[in-house]
């Protein structure tokens, strides 16, 4: 792609004015864009509109138990952020682990959504928050749950003039229980083999609503509504922990690559749920 | 030959060969270690190749996919790989390269600490190191070794490895956090 034409517009307005009827892609942090451009795994385009100057989609908010989340969001706002800090610690856990920090001060919560990478970190843990995709063109606004945002390999349900303007989660409450694990080869600037993330409502001991998700297993990171089920309503034991975990690694489809096997990302698929359901809720595991 | 004859017979008859035409340059202005520099490159052209073209060496070209840090600056005082940016994304900010953090008549102590401990063996990751290391102890003043690691996650050395940055990214907290210590 070269030759292309550049605006960098300051309002959202103007933003979709300028993406409309041509052929345009967004730029934000760059992290994704300026390599696939190297690389030539984009697609041409006519325009580039550069998204970081547009304020309105800058910032971290929190009203009436709603975490707005600016699609210029970067993962360095996740480990610093006191609203993310407070409400949803998963999602630094996450950042700690995503890429390094020289990336993590440019790469967006958008920008990672709208990649639709099989193991896009930021994508697992948003699942289990339940989070919606907030989508904007001249034509109007509307919002989509994440899930249903993410319709396959690198494919999104955004169309051709819509623009991601923010993410946001319900808070899962001060008491909800949580754990994330990246498995990889390397500590930093590594690609998931496994991403798991889990998300736990407990009142008086029974677990009210659960939000469960994988990475990296799938065509796109994906819930396990089973596994959600299983915990839903129970007091959970070492023996519900191991049914959910199965239902998880039940969901899971990977693939062999250069990272691991497909036979043990499947086998981490179980084992990894349980251990974060056990740590999260206390429950001793005897032979993990 | 015939699709050529079909795309001739619908070009109106002229030379089927298209004529060249040069991405258009747009112009660029910035700040580069506190210097005013203007420039005019085309849409495509990444910061990191602006930079260099310009002079500006010191920011390295490793992998030119940010995964290697070679090209680490800071814009508006936040570190990034100069890979990932567009150049005409960094109209109207401030950038700092390593020759802004200290000169060779004024080296800043992490500099200092790189030479003293024998931290820059072939020298290419340094400058990139450096400044990871510069914003590593902007935010945390006393690292431990940890944090140090996880600071410079972004920046390969392919020499001999990175306890010796190690220590000298250590050796520089303690001697900035006694220097402001005094100055208290």
């Amino acid at each position: 792609m070269r030759g292309f034409d550049f605006v960098a517009p300051t309002t959202i307005s103007a933003t979709l004015k300028a993406a409309k009827g041509r052929n345009t892609k967004f730029i934000a942090g760059g992290t994704n864009f300026l390599p696939d451009l190297r690389h030539q795994h984009d697609g041409p385009a006519k325009l580039v509109i550069d998204l970081m100057r547009v304020s309105a989609l800058q910032g971290i908010s929190s009203s009436k138990g709603q975490i707005k989340m600016g699609a210029l969001a970067t993962m360095t706002d996740f480990l610093t952020n006191k609203i993310i800090l407070k409400e949803a610690p998963i999602l630094a856990a996450m950042s700690e682990k995503f890429a390094g920090p020289i990336i993590r001060n440019r790469a967006t919560v958008a920008g990672n959504i709208i990649d639709g990478g099989p193991a896009a970190d930021a994508v697992p843990p948003l699942l289990a928050l339940k989070a919606k995709v907030r989508l904007a063109s001249e034509k109007g606004r509307r919002t989509v749950d994440l899930d249903k945002f993410l319709t396959g390999y690198r494919q999104t349900a955004i169309r051709s003039d819509e623009l991601i303007t923010a993410v946001t989660f319900p808070s899962p409450g001060r008491n909800h229980k949580w754990g994330y694990y990246k498995l990889a080869r390397r500590n930093a600037m590594a690609i998931t083999v496994v991403g798991v993330a889990v998300v736990l409502k407990v009142r008086r001991k029974k677990v009210e609503e659960a939000g469960i998700s994988l990475g990296s297993v799938t065509a796109a990171p994906i819930r396990c509504y089973e596994a959600e089920k299983i915990l839903e309503g129970n007091v959970v034991n070492l023996e519900l922990a191991q049914k959910a975990a199965e239902a998880c690694a039940a969901v899971a489809a990977p693939i062999d690559d250069i990272r691991a096997s497909a036979e043990y990302r499947k086998l981490m698929c179980e084992v990894l749920p349980r251990r974060l359901i056990c740590q999260a809720l206390d429950i001793s595991q005897d032979n993990d | 030959m015939k699709m050529a004859t079909a795309s001739k017979s619908k070009r109106t008859g002229k030379s089927s060969a298209p004529a060249y035409v040069p991405p258009k340059k747009l112009p660029i202005s910035f700040t580069v270690n506190g210097q005013e520099v203007s420039a005019e490159a085309p849409a495509h052209t990444t910061l990191l190749y602006l930079l260099r073209d310009l002079g500006f060496t010191e920011v390295k070209n490793g992998c030119e996919a940010g995964d290697c840090g070679a090209c680490t600056i800071l814009l508006d005082g936040l570190a990034m790989n100069a890979c990932c940016a567009l150049g005409v994304q960094a109209e109207g900010r401030e950038i700092t390269t390593v020759k802004g953090i200290g000169t060779v008549d004024n080296l800043h102590p992490i500099q200092q600490k790189f030479i003293e401990h024998g931290a820059i063996q072939c020298g290419f990751c340094t400058p990139g190191m450096i400044v990871a290391a510069k914003e590593l102890l902007d935010l945390t003043p006393n690292p431990s070794r940890h944090e140090i690691k996880a600071g410079i996650a972004g920046n390969l050395c392919r020499c001999t490895g990175y306890v010796k940055i190690i220590d000298a990214i250590e050796a520089a907290a303690e001697e900035l956090s006694s220097k402001k210590g005094k100055r208290k």
